[in-house]
């Protein structure tokens, strides 16, 4: 295992959201989906399988992902999810209002610091 | 993709899902080679990494939503074949379900036929039934006045149908009479009808008074007295003694207007040829009983209607101030149904109530039937949960198996109620548009019984099943008590109707009918006037009494047995209201020719008003420590001179009846009948009646009825209603012994190794038998408990709706519930009994 860094349980629904972050850029597939997201977090989120195919499917029928079949780079055949335009406006209110909440908990952090100093 | 799109493409959906997890195994794989793993190993890792495939698909397929369906159509196959290997238990539990719920849909059928179909006319939702209301009178009939006005002057209404119940009438001199109705010449072509031979009424030809008195006769009165023959068309027919051209038979299936079910139709506009001297249409004096009906013109509405229609009866107020009410207003409703009486409400909640109680029965006998299974299921459910089924999963797959049982159960009723309705169609001479067969209404109705029965019912057991738990001894309890409580109830009531039945066969009604005959000439309905139709009756009277066999004849407005109508009335005496009070105007030899005997004072002289003569339990009851007689009837001055015998004369099967007699008055001679005593009635002494009273004026063709045959319709109707509800609480009980049995038999098989151990040790019979039965004593007495006082409680409502039926006769609910208990007993005795002839040896070695 790389890192020395623990791997930390995602809080529930963060994972549609960085789902739907990572396959704004390109249509992926699964397994790419899952390296990607293991990459930006410099290892320390590893996306099992068992979350993610259902959470995949889940966005699929919520219409926030389309899914279409296509060729990768080796020649086989995959499933690549790509963002509607009902994704894209579900990404942009989420990522709004988790980075409202992230702002509003780091306000209470450092406030909390401050007194003890 | 759609919902019903992934469901439909299932096995698509299913193989993508395989190939994109498959790929994602093999891209992980390969760059574990590609990290220098040998190709096996990486393999084994991923798959280690990947855990339970198939779980990981399931919870895909969650996601997808149509995870519940797929689940539900495999509980259901799950279920059918669970089902299936149980086959004694699933037959009992359906055909149980099947009773009762073909009893309930029966009723719901009969009340769809009546009441929520449409007939089948042309245009129906645009029919309408006008009637008309004020606050002092309830109508159903609609001045002839108005009728014609409407005609000339509504324009919300395109169309007035206007149908009158005539006297019945000979055809052809035979003196089984039918029943005619005078009908505008616009009813056939309004209602679309067709006629089965000849043609039907049409404005061209039957509108006027003028034109040729013609007749259409009904395809039953074709059958059955013509044999179907088509040269009948054509001919000319005597009516009641007037020739008319029979112009054509109504389709078979012909739907008429009401209630009434003609025999032959006549044209209204030659009412006056056909009842020779009316005077309904020309007078408004006479007028009376027209029925009005209506097509809503395209685009207005039932209150548009009823708006304009008040408007235009307004107008007509100060021309016919004695016909047109004060505050009259008029009520557009419906008038495409069979049925849309609301005074057979109390009728109608009654019936419902009696047949929802053989529906409890049979859904407490699925409870008990569902719960004895499930202590035989215990291994299973308990193999499934180790095997790792939810509890929640194993929930929805047990209720799915009562569902199932409860759609078979309705499955099952559907034949069971078309061949009883069919019977019943047939055994009331229903008309023949009414059809048994099932509408999208019934089966809805079915459909819905079978799911909530099963549901409701279904739930505590299926519960108790996942559970696992053993305590049943309270909901057992509660089965036995719903079955003996409903059963209670429709046994007493039951008991109730048949000794209504009994009591007006065999009791004396209060007055002899058996040689009295009753003579109604309608002298309203051929325009006699009060003066002409005294004439006319004291001429009747004194040929009547030449005739040889005659004793003696009295004239009365309401001859009893084969009265038409019935009045009612109440007064209000000492603060509390007397009502069922039958009102009547007879003369002064009615009390002798009927023969009820003179309690005290005397009866009315001739020519006398201002006295009345009332009965015995009327006397009692308005002024029960008092002599009556001298006292003050009413306000209006009449004195009562005499107290006489009870009868039920109104209504044979009311036996709280109560009657005043009023002296024949001046303004409803015309309404009179006279009643003669006969020495004896035979077709000699009624061949003379006959022609004594033609003999008086050979316009008339007064009827002739002996009162016998009034006597035997009344207790034939009756009878119908006590076998019916006979049939249910035959049923209920069948039912709740079936259910019982079970339960006892039940409870018997589950404590053999208790059994065994007493009887080995020497435990007497009787003392075993005690332990068994009061595990059930207490529901069945705390369920007749509950079925008495329920009973009790919906006495008022019984008495309502069947007249004269007691609701608190003591020896009905005694005789009931001896049968009820006795048949109980016997049921639970059965299994205690087989309960003894076990091999104690073999069972305790067993165990």
């Amino acid at each position: 295992m790389k890192g020395s860094l623990p791997k930390f349980e995602l809080p529930q629904g963060t994972l549609d959201l960085l789902i739907l972050r990572v396959v704004a850029q390109e249509p992926m597939h699964g397994y790419a989906i899952a390296q990607r997201i293991q990459q930006i977090s410099r290892e320390t989120l590893q996306v099992q399988q068992g979350s993610l195919y259902p959470a995949l499917h889940r966005l699929e029928n919520r219409k926030l992902l389309a899914a279409e079949w296509g060729a990768t780079e080796t020649g086989r055949e995959a499933k690549f999810y790509k963002l509607t335009e009902k994704g894209r406006v579900q990404l942009k209110a989420e990522t709004e209002s988790w980075e409202r909440l992230t702002d509003m908990v780091e306000l209470f952090l450092k406030h909390g610091k401050g007194d003890r100093t | 993709m759609n919902w019903f799109r992934r469901l439909w493409q299932r096995e698509r959906m299913e193989s993508e899902l395989d190939r994109e997890l498959r790929f994602h195994m093999e891209a992980q794989a390969e760059e574990k080679v590609r990290g220098g793993m040998s190709e096996e190993d990486a393999r084994r890792a991923v798959r280690l990494q990947f855990g339970g495939v198939t779980q990981l698909k399931e919870e895909c397929r969650e996601s997808r939503g149509t995870a519940w369906l797929e689940d539900f159509i495999q509980d259901l196959r799950f279920g059918a074949r669970v089902l299936a290997r149980a086959p004694g238990f699933s037959f009992t539990a359906i055909a149980v379900l099947a009773l009762g719920i073909g009893v309930t849909t029966l009723a719901f059928s009969l009340y769809n036929l009546a009441a929520l179909e449409t007939i089948p006319v042309h245009d129906p939702a645009r029919i309408v039934r006008i009637e008309r209301r004020s606050p002092e009178n309830v109508a159903p009939d609609v001045p002839y006045v108005s009728i014609a006005y409407y005609r000339e002057h509504a324009t919300t209404i395109s169309a007035v149908m206007a149908a009158m119940q005539g006297s019945p009438v000979a055809i052809e001199g035979d003196e089984k009479r039918v029943e005619p109705e005078f009908v505008t010449a616009n009813y056939f072509s309004e209602l679309g009808g067709e006629a089965a031979a000849g043609r039907l009424f049409d404005a061209a030809h039957e509108d006027s008074e003028a034109s040729n008195p013609a007749m259409v006769m009904s395809y039953r009165l074709w059958q059955q007295r013509f044999g179907g023959d088509p040269s009948v068309v054509g001919r000319t027919v005597l009516v009641g003694g007037k020739p008319a051209t029979m112009i054509g038979v109504t389709a078979r299936n012909f739907a008429s207007l009401g209630t009434d079910q003609p025999d032959v139709w006549l044209p209204l506009t030659q009412i006056s040829y056909f009842v020779e001297g009316s005077r309904k249409l020309s007078d408004p004096k006479f007028d009376g009983n027209i029925l009005l009906w209506g097509r809503l013109a395209s685009g207005a509405s039932a209150s548009q209607a009823a708006e304009e229609l008040l408007g235009l009866t307004n107008q007509l107020r100060p021309l016919y101030p004695d016909v047109i009410w004060n505050q009259e207003r008029i009520l557009v409703t419906p008038g495409a149904h069979f049925f849309t009486e609301d005074g057979a409400a109390p009728f109608l909640a009654l019936m419902w109530g009696l047949v929802l109680l053989v529906l409890v029965t049979a859904c407490a006998n699925l409870g008990g039937l569902l719960t004895a299974r499930g202590a035989g299921r215990t291994h299973e459910i308990e193999l499934r949960v180790q095997l790792g089924a939810g509890r929640l999963r194993l929930f929805r797959q047990l209720l799915t198996e009562n569902l199932l049982l409860g759609l078979l159960g309705s499955l099952a009723a559907l034949p069971l109620c078309f061949v009883a309705l069919r019977e019943a169609l047939n055994y009331t001479e229903a008309p023949e548009w009414m059809s048994a067969l099932p509408d999208w209404r019934v089966f809805t109705f079915a459909a819905a019984m079978g799911f909530f029965s099963a549901l409701l019912f279904g739930l505590l057991p299926t519960l108790q099943m996942v559970q696992r738990k053993k305590g049943r001894r309270l909901w057992n309890q509660f089965i036995v008590c719903a079955q003996v409580g409903a059963s209670c109830v429709l046994m007493i009531v039951a008991g109730l109707l048949v000794r209504a039945t009994l009591h007006m066969v065999y009791a004396e009604p209060g007055f002899a009918y058996r040689d009295v005959v009753s003579i109604d000439p309608e002298l309203g309905d051929h325009g006699f006037t009060a003066v002409a139709a005294q004439q006319y009756l004291d001429e009747l009277n004194a040929s009547l009494r030449n005739v040889p066999g005659v004793e003696t004849a009295a004239d009365v407005l309401s001859p009893p047995l084969v009265n038409r109508v019935v009045m009612m009335t109440s007064v209000k005496a000492n603060g509390r209201r007397i009502s069922m009070i039958y009102p009547n105007w007879v003369s002064a030899e009615f009390f002798e020719t009927m023969r009820i005997p003179l309690l005290r004072g005397r009866t009315m002289r001739d020519g006398e008003t201002g006295v009345v003569v009332i009965s015995r339990s009327l006397a009692i009851a308005r002024w029960p420590d008092e002599d009556p007689i001298g006292k003050a009837w009413n306000d209006k001055g009449d004195v009562v001179v005499g107290v006489v015998g009870d009868t039920r004369a109104m209504e044979m099967n009311n036996s709280d009846a109560k009657e005043v007699y009023f002296p024949v008055a001046k303004d409803r001679m015309a309404e009179m009948s006279v009643l003669v005593r006969t020495s004896g009635v035979s077709s000699d002494v009624l061949r003379k009646i006959k022609s004594a009273s033609e003999g008086v004026d050979s316009r008339l063709r007064p009827s002739i009825t002996p009162l016998r045959s009034g006597y035997a319709k009344t207790v034939t109707e009756v009878e119908r209603v006590a076998s019916i509800v006979s049939v249910l609480g035959g049923l209920a009980t069948f039912l709740a012994v079936v259910g019982l049995l079970g339960l006892v038999s039940y409870a018997v098989a589950q404590r053999t190794k208790e059994l065994a151990i007493r009887l080995a040790l020497g435990a007497g019979r009787v003392e075993i038998v005690a332990a068994i039965a009061r595990r059930f004593a207490v529901p069945v007495a705390l369920g007749v408990a509950l079925g008495v006082a329920g009973t009790a409680a919906i006495s008022q409502l019984i008495r309502r709706a069947l007249y004269g039926v007691s609701g608190v006769d003591p020896a009905s609910y005694v005789g009931a519930l001896a049968v009820l208990i006795a048949v109980l007993g016997l049921a639970a005795m059965l299994p205690i009994r087989r309960a003894f002839r076990i091999d104690i040896a073999r069972i305790l070695h067993f165990e």
